[in-house]
């Protein structure tokens, strides 16, 4: 069941790029929104099709070894594993904050629209928010 | 925190692979257990005492000065 909807993504993937080509061929002067669609159709197709197929293949794969299906299994749930992943993804996480809050501060001084700079504020908000909320979240959860 | 894995596993004369297997983690978490990089969870802590037959403090060194 999980491997059709795998194939499904990436026949869905295939469908996005053939309209994305389809569009780019079929609109000779493109106007507002159909001057970035056929692009976007072709970027998600792309991505659609590469982690459908990618999934398809490492299920069969797993499927045909079940002595490889239970390693992945350790190696998935093994606990040096999960706290480095997690370690990984905190300093990833911290320096991401970094390099936003650089590049809003070099945007402002760049005197980009406000139209920019705002949803990117409000996103980089959004995430320091969901950050705090977690951390709450979690602190009851123990 | 130190332990005495490495020395009670050859003692019985298993593999680390073996080990792994049988805890169901990874060897690499072996390796670093037996090297005193990596402290263990206390589930996995009791896993290891269970699966010797022996208790926790008889495999892990707890050492005051660490705090």
């Amino acid at each position: 069941m999980k491997k059709k909807k795998n194939l499904l993504i990436a026949l869905s993937g295939i469908v996005l790029i053939l309209i994305g080509f389809y569009l780019i061929k079929a609109i000779a002067d493109p106007q507002m929104i159909m001057k970035t669609l056929p692009y976007l159709c072709i970027g998600l197709g792309c991505g659609l099709f590469g982690d459908g197929l990618g999934e398809y293949i490492s299920k069969k794969a797993i499927e045909s070894d079940p002595k490889l299906a239970k390693q992945i299994e350790i190696d998935t749930k093994d606990e040096r594993n999960i706290m480095i992943g997690n370690m990984a993804k905190a300093k990833g996480f911290d320096m991401m904050l970094y390099v936003y809050s650089a590049l809003l501060l070099t945007f402002a001084l760049m005197g980009i629209s406000y139209t920019v700079i705002i949803p990117m504020v409000i996103a980089y908000l959004f995430v320091v928010g969901y950050s705090i909320y977690h951390r709450t979240k979690i602190e009851k959860s123990f | 925190m130190k332990n005495r894995l490495e020395e009670i596993r050859k003692e019985k004369g298993i593999k680390q692979e073996e080990l792994a297997t049988a805890l169901e983690v990874s060897r690499q978490t072996i390796g670093s257990l037996e090297n005193d990089r990596y402290n263990p969870s206390i589930l996995l802590a009791f896993r290891i005492a269970k699966y010797f037959n022996m208790t926790i403090e008889d495999i892990f060194i707890y050492e005051e000065e660490e705090q």
